[in-house]
This record gives structure tokens, C-alpha cells and sequence, in this order.
């Protein structure tokens, strides 16, 4: 870390962990300035793939405004659909791109289906705090922030708790770096099973 | 044979519509068949098992075809065809065709309409293409009797309540049916009892061969008395880990109308059956499924009860390609009726089952089943012992090929 690399900067160090102590892989974790100086984040365009009776990533985190297109590379049609409050949305029965990308407006998690293909699931974080990723095999994210109060808030597909119970308020102050660990207070949804067929019955 | 025109006729049809092919897909499966069985069914019989000590060494299993067409958005049709290499009056014969009704999820609510001739929502094993068991060759006894004698042909309609894409834990079904012509059902338990095979009745198919002293050649798949059977499921999902099902099915049969040109009468058969499914996030699988019910005639005004009850559990394990699996099957027919012919029986059976898939296209199945009965109808009607301790053990291999297999 090139700490000083900007006076006004300093690093964010966050970790998750699931209820036993484990660190929980693939979390989203947002950063919202709570000073109202803070720049809104830029839209984007981004695609999620169908691949193999799979949505591929299963999961995006974008910022309010941007766009994502949902090609379909398997040889079967798909039919995508969406009945989340944040968006919802359908792209009737298709292969290859023929739709254009689908706008989202509004800050929330949109779940997606297949209305033929029960098994798929996908997933996208509409957000709208400038600072976001996922969490590593160790559990933690790390990103060089302005200095300044913050809205740390996690989510996982997976998760039990409502994402407001685990939001927090964290300063980066004088510091080279400051830390947030955070732990789930419910155990995670158990994960879907993988499977070598999908069944018909 | 006129079936079969009709069936490629249509599939022809479907074909030149310039419907969007969804997915068509031909299986064979050959086995290499021991048995130390009386005859089955298809023989004229009444073992418990598929294949018989004479028709030990090479078998055809199964020859399918199956075809899904979107016809538009919402709509789709599905065919599934197979030819089973015995002596049915249909050599290829549709084991399911239908139409499906299933527009987008709304408000967290999804329904999904069917119309034709398909399985009722009962099985919990039978879950892959072709109605077959990724677990075993042969069907539990329960699932047996719903491949030789029960389909709804009919309607059928599904509410699912979609809970877990909306931060829920688990889903919800409502199924409701209404069906005609399945009013030979029941026949088979009174005249033959129960009985572990693979082998399915196409629609307009027989069971058993012409003569045969017990089973009249039934045909399972009939209309007499123009009334609707009716059946009424609920399903309750845990994610994709548990399943349970509970369906009462009644085909409201009228045992009093009688078809005196034929001998032909309806058969009023009602039944609960109830299942669970677990799997576990390491490769175990675990079934049960009962099934507790009755089936009665009325000739001459005499009522001729059969109430009859069957369960299973198996237990199967995933280790990567590879499938291990162990079912223990109970069953169990009582009557009222003495006469000879008239079918009290109880047993039960062991499956030992190991599957090995090494692409999407192989499959290979080596498989024991060992059916244990006691059946008066054995004695009475082929002047067998009433106890019969039947042992099969078949090496399947099955290649699947098309643009549906995966």
C-alpha cells in the first residue's frame, strides 16, 4: 500500500464473516460518503451471459442508471424474468442478443429467472454508493477512499439478514487505513446444489 | 402402428411450423438381463419384475423419442414416444404428450396450465427425462403401477407461490387435476398386485397379452361412464434441498356401468399418496413415498373391494460420476373377494443400484432387484406356489443423443 499516495485518501479494510467465525466469500460490500461533497457514481454498462442453463456472472453490482444486456450463448432459448420491487422486467423467449440492454433506475437487488429453466438464478446489486465490490477467499475488501464518514452496508445472495442490520457508519480519519469487521448475525441460506442434469419431473 | 403415423405426422407438423426447436432428443438402452422370474405381465404372467428367466440375455430396455417445441411465447408442446420391445398392440407409443400453458411469473405467483396426457405430480424418483429414475433401472412398486396404469388424460393446474427468489425460504404448489379414460386403473393391483419394472403403458396401449387369465387384457386408458376423476396435490420446497408432496386422487369412477358388449367396466379407484425428498449439500439423496388406497368393482351388483397400500425408501449417494443407491420397497393388496383370480398379495423388495454417467451422452446401470411375494393369485390363477422370491439383475447401457441432452 503506498500509504500518503494522496493526503486525503486512506485505505478502507473490511472483513466478513458468517456467524461461526468463518470469512464469507463473495459478499457485497458498498461505501456511501455521508458528506454531501461525495460524487454520484457513474452509470455502466455491463452484460450477464447465459451460459450452460447458467446465469454467467450469477451476480453484478452496478450503479442507479446503468444498463445490462443479457445475451443468451446456449443453444436453448431462455425467457428472463424479474418480479423484484427494484426492477421488474421480461425478455420474452430468445437466443443470441436481440433485445437492447435493460435500463435500471432504481438502488435495490433484482432477482432474476428463467421461466423454462427453474434452476436458474441470477442476481444484480442496483447501487447507488460510488464505492462497491466483493469480498475474497479471506473474506476481506479493501479500496483507497477519501477520507470522511461512510455507510458501510453488506449483502449475499445468501443472506439471512436484512441488509440494514448490518449497515454501519464508519469514519476514515487521521489514519493510514481504517477497519470494519462485520459478522452475519443468521447463518447463510444453504448454497444450491450443483447439479449434472436438470431434471424435467 | 396408426399411432405411430399420427404421432410423426404431428411431429412433422410441429417440425415444418418453423416453431423454434426447444429440444428433441433419442435415447437407447440395451441390457444384459439374469432373471430366475415366472413370466410378467407383458408374458401373460404376474412376476414382480420386468423380465422373466426367458427373456434372460440381451433385451432392448428402451428406445424413446422426445420432442419440446415452444409454439409461440408462452405456449409449448412436449412428446415423449417409446417403443419397450415386448408384445404391446403399440410397438412405439406415447408415454406423455401435452400442451403447456406458462406465462410469466406475476406478483411472486406463477401458474402453469397442462392438457393432454402426462404423469400426475406423485413420483419423487422419477424426476429425470423419459419419466426415468437417475437413481435406479427399476421403479419402486409405487411408481411401477403409475407407469403400467395411471396418467391424467386430462388437465391439470399448477399455482406456485415462488417464495425463495423473494428472500423466503421456501416455495409453494397447488396442483389441481381433471381427467377422463383412466378407468381401467386399479385393474392391474386387483389382477396382478405389484410389481417393480421400468416399462410404461403408452396411451391406447394394453397391458398384458390377449388371454391372459387375469388381467383381461386390460387397457388402463379408457372412458365408460363420462364422468371426470379429480385429483388435488400440495408441494412444499425447502430451496432445492427438500421436497414434500401430498395428492389425493379419486377417478370417480362409476363401478355401476358396465360395457356389456365388452365385459369392459370402469374400476372406482381413490388413493392418497404423500412423499418427501431430501439432499444433502454432499451428495446423499433421500426418498420416501407412500401410497395407501382402494379400488373397487360392482358386477352384478356384487361390491368387490381391493384397498391396497405400498412404500419405499431409498437412499442413494453421489460420488462425482458415479451413483450408489438402495431402495426397500413394501406392498400390500387385501380384498373381498375370494373367488379364484382375486388378488390379495403382500411382499416386498430390495434394489441394489449403481449408475455411472461418464458424459452427458452414457449411461450405465447395473442393477439387482430381488421382489419377495406372497400372492393367492399366483396359486389360483397359474397353480404356482404363493410364495415367489424373484431375483433380476440387468447391466444397462444407454446413449442418449440430440439437441436436448445435456
Amino acid at each position: 500500500m503506498l500509504a500518503g499516495a494522496a493526503a486525503d485518501a486512506a485505505t478502507l479494510v473490511i472483513s466478513v464473516h458468517t456467524p461461526d467465525g468463518r470469512p464469507l466469500q463473495g459478499a457485497v460490500v458498498t461505501a456511501l460518503p455521508l458528506d454531501g461533497s461525495a460524487h454520484k457514481p457513474a452509470p455502466i454498462k455491463a452484460v450477464m451471459d447465459q451460459v450452460n442453463r447458467a446465469f454467467q456472472p450469477d451476480l453484478l453490482v452496478i450503479p442507479v442508471g446503468s444498463t445490462v444486456t443479457f445475451p443468451n450463448s446456449d443453444t436453448v432459448s431462455h425467457q428472463i424474468y424479474s418480479f423484484s420491487p427494484a426492477k421488474r422486467f421480461q425478455l420474452p423467449l430468445y437466443r443470441g442478443t436481440p433485445y437492447p440492454p435493460v435500463h435500471f433506475d432504481q438502488a435495490g437487488v433484482v432477482t432474476l429467472g428463467c421461466n423454462i429453466h427453474d434452476e436458474m438464478v441470477g442476481y444484480l446489486l442496483v447501487t447507488d454508493a460510488p464505492y462497491f465490490g466483493r469480498t475474497d477467499a479471506a473474506g476481506g475488501w479493501t479500496l483507497e477512499v477519501p477520507r470522511g464518514r461512510y455507510r458501510i452496508s453488506i449483502w449475499h445472495p445468501r443472506m439471512r439478514d436484512t441488509d440494514t442490520d448490518l449497515e454501519r457508519e464508519l469514519t476514515v480519519g487521521e489514519g493510514d487505513h481504517a477497519e470494519l469487521t462485520l459478522r452475519l448475525l443468521k447463518s447463510l441460506e444453504p448454497a444450491p446444489l450443483a447439479r449434472q442434469h436438470s431434471w424435467d419431473y | 402402428m396408426r399411432a405411430a403415423v399420427a404421432l410423426l405426422s404431428l411431429v412433422a407438423l410441429i417440425l415444418a411450423s418453423g416453431a423454434h426447436a426447444n429440444g428433441w432428443e433419442v435415447d437407447l438402452d440395451g441390457r444384459l438381463v439374469s432373471s430366475n422370474a415366472d413370466p410378467s405381465y407383458t408374458q401373460g404372467g404376474i412376476s414382480g419384475v420386468r423380465f422373466d428367466q426367458d427373456q434372460s440375455g440381451v433385451r432392448l430396455g428402451r428406445a424413446r423419442f422426445a420432442l419440446t417445441e415452444s409454439l409461440g411465447e408462452v405456449w409449448s408442446v412436449h412428446l415423449d414416444a417409446s417403443a419397450w420391445g415386448d408384445h404391446d398392440r403399440i410397438p412405439f407409443g406415447l408415454t406423455e404428450g401435452y400442451l403447456q400453458f406458462r406465462p410469466y411469473p406475476f406478483a411472486g405467483y406463477r401458474l402453469r396450465i397442462k392438457a393432454g396426457a402426462f404423469y400426475p405430480p406423485i413420483s419423487l424418483e422419477n424426476r429425470a427425462s423419459g419419466w426415468e429414475s437417475p437413481y435406479t433401472l427399476s421403479s419402486s412398486a409405487i411408481d411401477s403401477w403409475l407407469a403400467i396404469e395411471v396418467r391424467t388424460v386430462g388437465v391439470e393446474a399448477q399455482l406456485d407461490w415462488l417464495g425463495t427468489r423473494q428472500g423466503h425460504d421456501f416455495d409453494l404448489s397447488l396442483t389441481g387435476g381433471a381427467f377422463g379414460w383412466n378407468e381401467g386403473a386399479g385393474t392391474f393391483i386387483a389382477g396382478d398386485g405389484f410389481t417393480l419394472t421400468d416399462r410404461q403403458t403408452p396411451l391406447g396401449g394394453r397391458v398384458g397379452l390377449p388371454g391372459d387369465p387375469v388381467l383381461f387384457n386390460l387397457e388402463p386408458f379408457r372412458e365408460l361412464d363420462g364422468r371426470a376423476g379429480v385429483y388435488g396435490g400440495l408441494e412444499l420446497r425447502w430451496f432445492d434441498r427438500l421436497v414434500l408432496r401430498a395428492l389425493r386422487y379419486d377417478n370417480r369412477a362409476d363401478p355401476t356401468v358396465e360395457n356389456y358388449a365388452s365385459g369392459a367396466m370402469p374400476w372406482e379407484t381413490a388413493f392418497d399418496a404423500l412423499g418427501a425428498r431430501f439432499e444433502s449439500g454432499d451428495g446423499w439423496t433421500a426418498i420416501v413415498q407412500a401410497l395407501k388406497g382402494e379400488t373397487r368393482i360392482v358386477p352384478d351388483g356384487f361390491v368387490l373391494e381391493w384397498p391396497f397400500k405400498a412404500q419405499y425408501a431409498l437412499i442413494a449417494r453421489q460420488f462425482g460420476r458415479h451413483t450408489l443407491s438402495l431402495r426397500y420397497d413394501r406392498f400390500e393388496v387385501d380384498t373381498n373377494a375370494n373367488a379364484a383370480g382375486s388378488g390379495a398379495e403382500d411382499g416386498h423388495a430390495w434394489t441394489a443400484a449403481w449408475v455411472f454417467s461418464p458424459d452427458e451422452h452414457w449411461r450405465f446401470t447395473l442393477e439387482w432387484l430381488r421382489v419377495t411375494s406372497n400372492s393367492y393369485l399366483r396359486e389360483d390363477a397359474f397353480n404356482l406356489p404363493a410364495l415367489a422370491r424373484e431375483t433380476q439383475v440387468q447391466l444397462a447401457a444407454r446413449y442418449a443423443f440430440g439437441s436436448a441432452v445435456r
